[in-house]
Protein backbone atom coordinates (compact mmCIF):
# COMPACT_ATOMS: atom_id res chain seq x y z
CA UNK A 1 0.00 0.00 0.00
CA UNK A 2 1.80 3.53 -1.23
CA UNK A 3 2.12 6.00 1.91
CA UNK A 4 -0.25 8.41 2.08
CA UNK A 5 0.90 12.00 1.48
CA UNK A 6 1.20 14.36 4.85
CA UNK A 7 0.13 17.02 2.71
CA UNK A 8 -2.04 16.88 -0.29
CA UNK A 9 -3.20 19.97 -2.74
CA UNK A 10 -5.65 19.33 -5.12
CA UNK A 11 -6.17 21.98 -8.50
CA UNK A 12 -6.31 24.60 -5.51
CA UNK A 13 -7.38 28.56 -6.75
CA UNK A 14 -6.76 31.37 -4.43
CA UNK A 15 -7.37 35.22 -5.55
CA UNK A 16 -6.86 38.08 -3.84
CA UNK A 17 -8.99 40.27 -5.77
CA UNK A 18 -12.52 38.62 -5.81
CA UNK A 19 -11.33 36.31 -8.36
CA UNK A 20 -10.50 38.72 -11.33
CA UNK A 21 -6.47 37.61 -11.17
CA UNK A 22 -5.61 34.24 -9.20
CA UNK A 23 -2.64 33.65 -6.81
CA UNK A 24 -2.56 29.82 -7.23
CA UNK A 25 -4.16 28.60 -10.15
CA UNK A 26 -4.97 25.38 -10.00
CA UNK A 27 -1.95 24.35 -7.85
CA UNK A 28 -1.63 20.48 -7.29
CA UNK A 29 0.96 18.39 -5.38
CA UNK A 30 1.51 15.85 -2.80
CA UNK A 31 4.53 16.31 0.43
CA UNK A 32 5.66 13.25 2.21
CA UNK A 33 6.28 12.84 5.97
CA UNK A 34 10.15 13.74 6.97
CA UNK A 35 10.70 15.22 3.46
CA UNK A 36 12.79 18.30 3.12
CA UNK A 37 11.33 20.29 0.35
CA UNK A 38 12.42 23.56 -1.52
CA UNK A 39 9.70 25.92 -2.74
CA UNK A 40 11.39 28.00 -5.52
CA UNK A 41 10.00 30.51 -8.19
CA UNK A 42 9.84 33.99 -8.80
CA UNK A 43 8.55 37.20 -6.39
CA UNK A 44 4.57 36.68 -6.71
CA UNK A 45 4.73 32.76 -7.95
CA UNK A 46 2.47 32.29 -4.98
CA UNK A 47 4.91 30.58 -2.57
CA UNK A 48 3.45 32.72 0.37
CA UNK A 49 0.13 32.69 -0.68
CA UNK A 50 0.10 28.74 -0.68
CA UNK A 51 2.13 28.59 2.60
CA UNK A 52 -0.37 30.74 4.20
CA UNK A 53 -3.13 28.15 2.82
CA UNK A 54 -1.57 25.52 4.32
CA UNK A 55 -1.93 26.73 7.54
CA UNK A 56 -5.40 27.69 7.13
CA UNK A 57 -5.11 31.24 6.92
CA UNK A 58 -5.92 31.41 3.07
CA UNK A 59 -8.94 29.24 2.36
CA UNK A 60 -8.75 28.37 -1.31
CA UNK A 61 -11.77 29.40 -3.55
CA UNK A 62 -11.82 26.06 -5.12
CA UNK A 63 -10.05 23.15 -4.63
CA UNK A 64 -9.24 20.88 -1.39
CA UNK A 65 -6.20 20.73 0.90
CA UNK A 66 -5.63 17.27 2.55
CA UNK A 67 -3.69 16.40 5.78
CA UNK A 68 -2.77 13.07 6.50
CA UNK A 69 -5.55 12.19 3.87
CA UNK A 70 -7.82 14.21 5.22
CA UNK A 71 -9.72 17.24 3.75
CA UNK A 72 -9.21 20.54 5.67
CA UNK A 73 -11.73 21.71 8.56
CA UNK A 74 -12.45 25.14 8.51
CA UNK A 75 -14.16 24.88 11.44
CA UNK A 76 -13.08 27.03 14.36
CA UNK A 77 -12.26 23.94 16.36
CA UNK A 78 -10.53 22.04 13.13
CA UNK A 79 -8.13 25.00 12.38
CA UNK A 80 -7.23 24.66 15.50
CA UNK A 81 -6.27 21.16 15.23
CA UNK A 82 -4.42 21.58 11.56
CA UNK A 83 -2.50 24.65 13.26
CA UNK A 84 -1.22 22.93 15.90
CA UNK A 85 -0.06 20.33 13.19
CA UNK A 86 0.92 22.64 10.97
CA UNK A 87 3.76 25.44 11.69
CA UNK A 88 4.34 28.65 9.31
CA UNK A 89 7.07 30.98 10.18
CA UNK A 90 6.91 34.26 8.57
CA UNK A 91 9.31 36.09 6.18
CA UNK A 92 9.54 39.47 8.61
CA UNK A 93 9.69 38.33 11.59
CA UNK A 94 8.34 42.05 13.18
CA UNK A 95 5.41 40.64 11.09
CA UNK A 96 5.20 37.73 13.75
CA UNK A 97 6.31 38.95 17.63
CA UNK A 98 3.54 40.65 19.33
CA UNK A 99 5.26 40.78 22.71
CA UNK A 100 7.69 42.70 23.54
CA UNK A 101 8.75 39.90 25.78
CA UNK A 102 11.46 36.74 24.49
CA UNK A 103 9.82 34.81 26.98
CA UNK A 104 6.32 35.85 27.03
CA UNK A 105 6.72 35.76 22.86
CA UNK A 106 7.37 31.30 23.17
CA UNK A 107 5.05 30.77 25.59
CA UNK A 108 1.99 32.31 23.44
CA UNK A 109 1.61 29.36 20.63
CA UNK A 110 2.11 26.60 23.58
CA UNK A 111 -0.49 27.84 26.24
CA UNK A 112 -3.01 27.93 23.29
CA UNK A 113 -2.69 24.26 22.91
CA UNK A 114 -3.98 23.73 26.22
CA UNK A 115 -0.93 22.66 27.79
CA UNK A 116 -0.75 23.65 31.28
CA UNK A 117 1.13 26.74 32.25
CA UNK A 118 3.91 24.75 34.48
CA UNK A 119 4.59 22.31 31.36
CA UNK A 120 4.23 25.15 28.94
CA UNK A 121 7.42 26.82 31.18
CA UNK A 122 9.73 23.60 30.30
CA UNK A 123 9.20 23.18 26.72
CA UNK A 124 9.64 27.15 26.71
CA UNK A 125 13.03 26.62 28.66
CA UNK A 126 14.00 23.65 26.15
CA UNK A 127 13.35 25.54 23.15
CA UNK A 128 14.83 28.77 24.60
CA UNK A 129 18.26 26.00 25.23
CA UNK A 130 17.88 24.54 22.22
CA UNK A 131 18.01 27.62 19.53
CA UNK A 132 20.67 29.10 21.72
CA UNK A 133 18.52 32.05 22.99
CA UNK A 134 19.42 32.26 26.32
CA UNK A 135 21.84 35.16 25.60
CA UNK A 136 19.19 37.49 24.85
CA UNK A 137 16.17 36.27 26.63
CA UNK A 138 16.09 38.82 28.54
CA UNK A 139 16.11 41.30 26.18
CA UNK A 140 12.80 42.97 24.52
CA UNK A 141 11.57 41.81 21.39
CA UNK A 142 12.35 45.39 20.07
CA UNK A 143 16.07 45.44 20.99
CA UNK A 144 17.04 42.01 18.93
CA UNK A 145 18.84 41.96 15.61
CA UNK A 146 17.29 40.40 12.71
CA UNK A 147 18.80 36.77 13.44
CA UNK A 148 17.88 37.09 17.05
CA UNK A 149 14.16 38.01 15.66
CA UNK A 150 14.30 35.14 13.49
CA UNK A 151 15.71 32.42 16.15
CA UNK A 152 12.32 33.54 18.44
CA UNK A 153 10.04 33.18 15.83
CA UNK A 154 11.39 29.73 15.08
CA UNK A 155 11.32 29.40 18.88
CA UNK A 156 7.60 30.57 18.97
CA UNK A 157 6.75 26.87 16.45
CA UNK A 158 8.95 24.67 17.41
CA UNK A 159 7.44 24.72 20.75
CA UNK A 160 4.36 23.64 19.86
CA UNK A 161 6.13 20.76 18.34
CA UNK A 162 4.46 20.74 14.79
CA UNK A 163 4.63 17.97 12.21
CA UNK A 164 5.25 20.54 9.66
CA UNK A 165 6.84 23.56 9.66
CA UNK A 166 7.07 25.84 7.15
CA UNK A 167 9.71 29.01 6.56
CA UNK A 168 9.35 31.70 4.05
CA UNK A 169 12.51 33.00 3.19
CA UNK A 170 14.17 31.89 6.60
CA UNK A 171 17.40 33.64 5.21
CA UNK A 172 15.70 36.64 3.98
CA UNK A 173 17.59 40.09 5.05
CA UNK A 174 20.07 38.26 7.06
CA UNK A 175 23.85 38.20 7.21
CA UNK A 176 26.29 35.12 6.51
CA UNK A 177 26.38 34.58 9.99
CA UNK A 178 23.00 34.20 11.08
CA UNK A 179 21.51 32.68 7.70
CA UNK A 180 24.80 30.04 8.86
CA UNK A 181 22.43 29.50 12.23
CA UNK A 182 18.94 29.52 10.66
CA UNK A 183 20.46 26.99 8.37
CA UNK A 184 21.75 25.19 11.26
CA UNK A 185 18.31 25.15 13.27
CA UNK A 186 16.50 24.00 9.94
CA UNK A 187 18.67 20.47 9.44
CA UNK A 188 18.34 20.16 13.20
CA UNK A 189 13.94 20.23 12.52
CA UNK A 190 14.93 17.39 9.42
CA UNK A 191 17.22 14.94 11.33
CA UNK A 192 14.06 15.08 13.86
CA UNK A 193 11.59 14.08 11.30
CA UNK A 194 9.87 16.82 10.84
CA UNK A 195 8.73 17.50 7.60
CA UNK A 196 10.11 21.01 6.33
CA UNK A 197 8.75 22.87 3.49
CA UNK A 198 10.71 25.93 2.74
CA UNK A 199 10.99 29.31 0.34
CA UNK A 200 14.23 30.29 -0.84
CA UNK A 201 15.60 31.77 -3.98
CA UNK A 202 19.27 30.95 -2.56
CA UNK A 203 19.65 27.99 -5.46
CA UNK A 204 23.16 26.57 -4.07
CA UNK A 205 21.41 26.27 -0.44
CA UNK A 206 18.12 24.31 -2.22
CA UNK A 207 20.42 21.69 -4.34
CA UNK A 208 22.95 20.92 -0.96
CA UNK A 209 19.78 20.66 1.62
CA UNK A 210 16.49 19.52 -0.33
CA UNK A 211 15.27 16.29 -1.11
CA UNK A 212 13.16 17.76 -3.17
CA UNK A 213 12.33 21.12 -5.05
CA UNK A 214 9.02 22.59 -5.97
CA UNK A 215 9.02 25.44 -8.60
CA UNK A 216 6.34 27.52 -9.32
CA UNK A 217 5.31 29.66 -11.58
CA UNK A 218 2.11 32.45 -11.92
CA UNK A 219 0.25 30.16 -9.00
CA UNK A 220 0.56 26.51 -10.65
CA UNK A 221 3.84 23.78 -9.89
CA UNK A 222 6.24 24.18 -13.08
CA UNK A 223 7.80 21.26 -11.79
CA UNK A 224 8.27 19.04 -8.80
CA UNK A 225 11.07 17.01 -8.29
CA UNK A 226 14.87 16.13 -7.03
CA UNK A 227 17.32 18.62 -7.02
CA UNK A 228 19.08 17.60 -9.34
CA UNK A 229 16.23 16.86 -11.95
CA UNK A 230 14.81 20.88 -11.61
CA UNK A 231 18.77 22.23 -11.42
CA UNK A 232 19.81 20.74 -14.67
CA UNK A 233 16.56 21.66 -16.44
CA UNK A 234 17.74 24.97 -17.65
CA UNK A 235 14.76 26.19 -19.74
CA UNK A 236 12.53 25.81 -16.58
CA UNK A 237 14.76 27.62 -14.34
CA UNK A 238 15.12 30.48 -16.78
CA UNK A 239 11.15 30.52 -16.87
CA UNK A 240 10.99 30.86 -13.30
CA UNK A 241 14.26 33.78 -12.85
CA UNK A 242 16.45 30.83 -11.41
CA UNK A 243 20.09 30.77 -12.24
CA UNK A 244 21.88 27.01 -12.02
CA UNK A 245 23.63 26.55 -8.98
CA UNK A 246 27.55 27.50 -8.85
CA UNK A 247 28.44 23.97 -8.26
CA UNK A 248 26.73 22.49 -11.29
CA UNK A 249 27.76 25.60 -13.46
CA UNK A 250 31.28 24.53 -12.55
CA UNK A 251 31.18 20.71 -12.75
CA UNK A 252 30.11 21.29 -16.73
CA UNK A 253 32.52 23.75 -17.61
CA UNK A 254 35.09 21.24 -15.66
CA UNK A 255 33.68 18.48 -17.79
CA UNK A 256 33.57 20.50 -20.84
CA UNK A 257 37.14 21.51 -20.71
CA UNK A 258 37.88 17.84 -19.88
CA UNK A 259 39.57 18.30 -16.29
CA UNK A 260 36.64 16.05 -15.18
CA UNK A 261 35.06 13.46 -16.18
CA UNK A 262 31.20 14.14 -17.47
CA UNK A 263 29.76 10.74 -16.28
CA UNK A 264 30.98 11.39 -12.58
CA UNK A 265 27.28 11.50 -10.89
CA UNK A 266 26.51 15.58 -10.13
CA UNK A 267 27.40 17.16 -7.55
CA UNK A 268 25.10 18.33 -4.69
CA UNK A 269 27.73 20.55 -2.70
CA UNK A 270 31.31 21.74 -3.26
CA UNK A 271 32.73 19.82 -0.90
CA UNK A 272 31.82 16.98 -3.92
CA UNK A 273 33.22 18.73 -6.38
CA UNK A 274 35.98 19.50 -4.66
CA UNK A 275 36.19 15.59 -3.80
CA UNK A 276 36.24 15.40 -7.22
CA UNK A 277 39.26 17.99 -7.94
CA UNK A 278 41.25 16.18 -5.47
CA UNK A 279 41.24 12.67 -7.02
CA UNK A 280 42.28 14.20 -10.26
CA UNK A 281 45.29 16.05 -8.40
CA UNK A 282 45.91 12.19 -7.06
CA UNK A 283 45.69 10.27 -9.97
CA UNK A 284 47.75 12.94 -11.31
CA UNK A 285 50.73 12.51 -8.80
CA UNK A 286 50.58 8.58 -8.90
CA UNK A 287 51.27 9.02 -13.15
CA UNK A 288 54.42 11.66 -11.94
CA UNK A 289 55.97 9.19 -9.51
CA UNK A 290 55.21 6.02 -12.08
CA UNK A 291 55.55 7.01 -15.27
CA UNK A 292 55.76 4.03 -17.09
CA UNK A 293 53.57 1.92 -15.88
CA UNK A 294 53.60 -1.84 -16.68
CA UNK A 295 51.66 -3.27 -19.32
CA UNK B 1 14.79 52.47 21.74
CA UNK B 2 12.96 55.09 23.90
CA UNK B 3 15.53 55.96 26.94
CA UNK B 4 13.46 54.93 29.62
CA UNK B 5 12.43 51.87 28.39
CA UNK B 6 16.48 50.66 27.48
CA UNK B 7 17.70 52.31 30.82
CA UNK B 8 14.75 49.95 32.82
CA UNK B 9 16.43 46.56 30.72
CA UNK B 10 19.90 47.57 32.30
CA UNK B 11 19.15 48.65 35.53
CA UNK B 12 20.37 46.04 38.35
CA UNK B 13 16.86 46.21 39.95
CA UNK B 14 15.13 44.68 36.48
CA UNK B 15 14.93 41.37 38.15
CA UNK B 16 13.55 42.40 42.00
CA UNK B 17 10.07 40.59 41.74
CA UNK B 18 8.03 42.95 39.93
CA UNK B 19 4.99 42.96 42.33
CA UNK B 20 7.58 43.94 45.34
CA UNK B 21 8.52 46.86 43.30
CA UNK B 22 4.84 47.92 42.26
CA UNK B 23 3.65 47.75 45.67
CA UNK B 24 6.58 49.76 46.97
CA UNK B 25 6.21 52.78 44.61
CA UNK B 26 2.39 52.71 44.90
CA UNK B 27 2.13 52.45 48.39
CA UNK B 28 5.18 55.23 48.70
CA UNK B 29 3.31 57.47 46.02
CA UNK B 30 -0.90 56.89 48.49
CA UNK B 31 1.55 58.27 51.77
CA UNK B 32 3.17 60.90 49.81
CA UNK B 33 -0.18 62.06 48.28
CA UNK B 34 -2.07 61.51 51.31
CA UNK B 35 0.34 63.26 54.03
CA UNK B 36 1.52 66.58 51.47
CA UNK B 37 4.40 66.71 54.28
CA UNK B 38 7.52 68.58 53.32
CA UNK B 39 9.78 66.33 55.49
CA UNK B 40 8.15 62.91 54.05
CA UNK B 41 8.63 64.13 50.46
CA UNK B 42 12.45 65.12 51.05
CA UNK B 43 12.59 61.30 52.42
CA UNK B 44 10.95 59.43 49.69
CA UNK B 45 12.81 61.88 47.06
CA UNK B 46 16.25 61.06 48.71
CA UNK B 47 15.14 57.13 48.99
CA UNK B 48 13.75 56.95 45.36
CA UNK B 49 16.81 58.66 44.14
CA UNK B 50 19.04 56.08 45.92
CA UNK B 51 17.20 53.44 44.55
CA UNK B 52 17.05 54.31 41.46
CA UNK B 53 20.86 55.32 41.40
CA UNK B 54 22.62 53.35 43.40
CA UNK B 55 21.16 50.33 43.25
CA UNK B 56 19.70 50.60 40.15
CA UNK B 57 22.70 51.55 38.33
CA UNK B 58 20.91 54.22 36.62
CA UNK B 59 23.26 57.17 36.04
CA UNK B 60 22.97 60.16 38.16
CA UNK B 61 22.73 62.42 34.85
CA UNK B 62 20.19 60.73 33.63
CA UNK B 63 18.04 60.71 36.31
CA UNK B 64 18.68 64.21 37.21
CA UNK B 65 17.86 65.20 33.48
CA UNK B 66 13.77 63.22 33.86
CA UNK B 67 13.30 64.75 37.34
CA UNK B 68 14.32 67.97 35.81
CA UNK B 69 11.10 67.73 33.01
CA UNK B 70 8.30 67.58 36.04
CA UNK B 71 10.38 70.33 38.05
CA UNK B 72 10.07 72.95 35.16
CA UNK B 73 6.44 72.41 34.54
CA UNK B 74 5.85 72.04 38.62
CA UNK B 75 7.71 75.38 39.20
CA UNK B 76 5.84 77.30 36.26
CA UNK B 77 2.37 75.78 37.42
CA UNK B 78 3.22 77.10 41.20
CA UNK B 79 4.31 80.39 40.57
CA UNK B 80 0.43 80.89 39.77
CA UNK B 81 -0.16 79.67 43.03
CA UNK B 82 3.12 81.90 45.22
CA UNK B 83 2.48 84.84 43.24
CA UNK B 84 -1.04 87.10 43.76
CA UNK B 85 -1.65 90.48 42.59
CA UNK B 86 -3.69 92.44 45.03
CA UNK B 87 -3.99 95.89 46.79
CA UNK B 88 -2.80 95.26 49.75
CA UNK B 89 0.87 93.43 50.04
CA UNK B 90 1.91 90.39 51.56
CA UNK B 91 5.15 89.82 54.29
CA UNK B 92 7.01 88.08 52.24
CA UNK B 93 7.56 90.09 49.10
CA UNK B 94 5.77 92.48 47.24
CA UNK B 95 6.19 94.84 44.26
CA UNK B 96 4.37 97.37 43.30
CA UNK B 97 2.52 97.75 40.59
CA UNK B 98 0.67 100.86 39.81
CA UNK B 99 -2.39 100.61 42.67
CA UNK B 100 -1.93 97.03 42.84
CA UNK B 101 1.30 94.38 44.29
CA UNK B 102 2.17 91.73 42.88
CA UNK B 103 2.81 90.15 46.41
CA UNK B 104 3.39 86.81 47.87
CA UNK B 105 2.84 85.49 51.25
CA UNK B 106 5.12 83.02 53.54
CA UNK B 107 2.29 80.68 53.97
CA UNK B 108 2.14 80.46 49.84
CA UNK B 109 5.52 80.29 49.54
CA UNK B 110 5.39 77.23 52.19
CA UNK B 111 2.58 75.96 50.44
CA UNK B 112 4.11 76.27 46.89
CA UNK B 113 7.35 74.46 48.24
CA UNK B 114 5.36 71.76 49.42
CA UNK B 115 3.08 71.50 46.57
CA UNK B 116 6.52 70.87 44.13
CA UNK B 117 7.86 68.74 46.61
CA UNK B 118 5.18 66.28 46.76
CA UNK B 119 4.46 66.21 43.55
CA UNK B 120 8.44 65.63 42.92
CA UNK B 121 8.47 62.85 45.40
CA UNK B 122 5.37 61.35 43.79
CA UNK B 123 7.06 61.46 39.98
CA UNK B 124 10.25 60.23 41.76
CA UNK B 125 8.04 57.11 42.79
CA UNK B 126 6.82 56.22 39.17
CA UNK B 127 10.52 56.75 38.12
CA UNK B 128 11.65 54.33 39.77
CA UNK B 129 9.05 51.88 38.60
CA UNK B 130 9.40 52.91 35.14
CA UNK B 131 13.52 53.03 35.17
CA UNK B 132 13.75 49.41 37.06
CA UNK B 133 10.60 47.67 35.56
CA UNK B 134 9.92 46.64 31.88
CA UNK B 135 6.83 47.40 30.51
CA UNK B 136 5.95 43.54 30.32
CA UNK B 137 6.63 43.18 34.08
CA UNK B 138 3.98 45.76 34.82
CA UNK B 139 1.84 44.30 32.63
CA UNK B 140 2.17 40.87 34.27
CA UNK B 141 2.21 42.69 37.81
CA UNK B 142 -1.57 44.68 36.62
CA UNK B 143 -3.21 40.93 35.24
CA UNK B 144 -2.16 39.27 38.57
CA UNK B 145 -4.53 42.33 40.25
CA UNK B 146 -7.19 41.48 37.88
CA UNK B 147 -6.85 44.38 35.63
CA UNK B 148 -9.49 43.89 32.62
CA UNK B 149 -7.84 41.31 30.82
CA UNK B 150 -8.57 43.05 27.41
CA UNK B 151 -7.14 46.41 29.01
CA UNK B 152 -3.98 44.28 29.41
CA UNK B 153 -3.71 42.92 26.04
CA UNK B 154 -4.50 46.27 24.61
CA UNK B 155 -1.29 47.42 26.36
CA UNK B 156 1.39 45.20 25.14
CA UNK B 157 0.39 44.71 21.99
CA UNK B 158 0.16 48.81 21.86
CA UNK B 159 3.74 48.97 23.84
CA UNK B 160 5.27 46.34 21.09
CA UNK B 161 3.20 48.68 18.30
CA UNK B 162 5.02 51.92 19.42
CA UNK B 163 8.17 50.53 18.56
CA UNK B 164 7.45 49.26 15.27
CA UNK B 165 5.92 52.04 14.27
CA UNK B 166 8.86 54.05 15.29
CA UNK B 167 10.86 51.86 13.60
CA UNK B 168 8.80 52.61 10.53
CA UNK B 169 8.74 55.91 10.84
CA UNK B 170 12.62 56.41 11.40
CA UNK B 171 13.14 54.66 7.91
CA UNK B 172 10.39 56.67 6.33
CA UNK B 173 12.00 59.92 7.59
CA UNK B 174 15.76 58.97 6.45
CA UNK B 175 14.33 58.14 3.30
CA UNK B 176 12.45 61.31 2.93
CA UNK B 177 15.78 63.23 4.50
CA UNK B 178 17.87 61.56 2.04
CA UNK B 179 15.98 63.23 -1.12
CA UNK B 180 15.67 66.86 0.44
CA UNK B 181 12.38 65.96 2.00
CA UNK B 182 12.92 68.69 4.74
CA UNK B 183 14.41 71.55 2.58
CA UNK B 184 11.98 74.16 4.12
CA UNK B 185 9.17 74.66 6.48
CA UNK B 186 6.72 73.84 3.22
CA UNK B 187 7.99 70.55 2.29
CA UNK B 188 9.17 68.97 5.88
CA UNK B 189 4.87 70.07 6.32
CA UNK B 190 4.46 68.17 3.09
CA UNK B 191 6.81 65.42 4.30
CA UNK B 192 5.06 64.72 7.87
CA UNK B 193 1.97 64.92 6.48
CA UNK B 194 2.89 62.05 3.58
CA UNK B 195 4.69 60.11 6.84
CA UNK B 196 1.87 60.18 8.68
CA UNK B 197 -0.46 59.11 5.94
CA UNK B 198 1.83 56.06 5.10
CA UNK B 199 2.27 55.02 8.76
CA UNK B 200 -1.80 54.79 9.15
CA UNK B 201 -1.50 52.36 6.03
CA UNK B 202 1.38 50.68 7.24
CA UNK B 203 0.40 49.82 11.00
CA UNK B 204 -3.25 48.54 8.99
CA UNK B 205 -1.09 46.65 7.19
CA UNK B 206 1.29 45.13 10.25
CA UNK B 207 -2.05 44.67 12.14
CA UNK B 208 -3.44 42.48 9.96
CA UNK B 209 -0.14 40.38 8.99
CA UNK B 210 0.42 40.59 13.19
CA UNK B 211 -3.19 38.60 13.54
CA UNK B 212 -2.67 36.45 10.80
CA UNK B 213 0.69 35.26 12.91
CA UNK B 214 -1.22 35.22 15.89
CA UNK B 215 -4.08 33.11 13.89
CA UNK B 216 -1.15 30.64 12.59
CA UNK B 217 -0.29 29.79 16.39
CA UNK B 218 -3.85 28.91 17.14
CA UNK B 219 -4.81 32.53 18.92
CA UNK B 220 -8.29 32.47 20.01
CA UNK B 221 -9.11 35.76 20.91
CA UNK B 222 -7.01 35.42 24.71
CA UNK B 223 -3.92 36.44 24.41
CA UNK B 224 -2.12 33.46 27.18
CA UNK B 225 1.36 34.44 27.37
CA UNK B 226 3.77 33.23 30.33
CA UNK B 227 5.87 35.78 32.33
CA UNK B 228 9.45 34.98 33.81
CA UNK B 229 9.62 34.66 37.05
CA UNK B 230 11.23 36.20 39.58
CA UNK B 231 10.57 35.21 43.36
CA UNK B 232 10.22 37.97 46.19
CA UNK B 233 13.02 37.94 48.66
CA UNK B 234 12.13 37.86 52.23
CA UNK B 235 14.92 40.75 53.22
CA UNK B 236 13.18 42.75 50.47
CA UNK B 237 9.65 42.67 51.55
CA UNK B 238 11.00 43.21 54.80
CA UNK B 239 12.52 46.27 53.84
CA UNK B 240 9.39 47.67 51.74
CA UNK B 241 7.22 46.93 55.00
CA UNK B 242 9.92 49.13 57.26
CA UNK B 243 9.78 51.32 54.71
CA UNK B 244 6.36 51.93 54.30
CA UNK B 245 4.98 51.53 57.89
CA UNK B 246 7.33 54.62 58.53
CA UNK B 247 5.69 56.37 56.05
CA UNK B 248 2.49 55.11 57.26
CA UNK B 249 3.49 56.18 60.91
CA UNK B 250 4.91 60.36 59.24
CA UNK B 251 1.55 60.16 58.10
CA UNK B 252 -0.78 59.82 60.78
CA UNK B 253 1.64 62.47 62.47
CA UNK B 254 1.46 64.76 59.74
CA UNK B 255 -2.49 64.86 60.00
CA UNK B 256 -2.30 64.76 63.60
CA UNK B 257 -0.22 67.59 63.83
Amino acid sequence: MSETPILKAENIYYSYDNEKSHSLNGLSLEIFRGRKIAFMGANGSGKSTFFLCCNGINRPSKGTLYYCGEPYDYSRKGLLKLRSKVGIIFQDPDNQLFSASVYQEISFGILNLGVSPEEARQEVEQVIDKLEITPFRHKPTHALSGGQKKQVSIADILVMHPDIIILDEPAAALDPKHTILVNKIVDQLTEEGITVLMSTHDVDYALAWADEIVLLHEGQVLMQGSPLDVFTDKEILTQTNLAQPAVLQLFESLCKKGILDASLPLPRDLHTLEHYIENIQTSHNKEETNPCPQK
Amino acid sequence: MITIDMLCYYSKLRYMNAMEKFTYAMLTLLFCVVSRSLAMAVLVLAVNGILTVRKGGIPFSRYWHYLMIPLTFLILSTLAVIINISPVPFDAAAVPLGTYYLTASYASIRKGIQMILTALASVSCLYFLSFNTPMTDVLSVLKKLHCPDLLVELMLLIYRYIFLLLDISFCISLSQDSRLGNRDLKTSMRSFGTMVSVLLIRAMARSGALYDAMEARCYDGRLQVLDEQYPPKRTEILWIFFFESLLFVLTIWSKLK
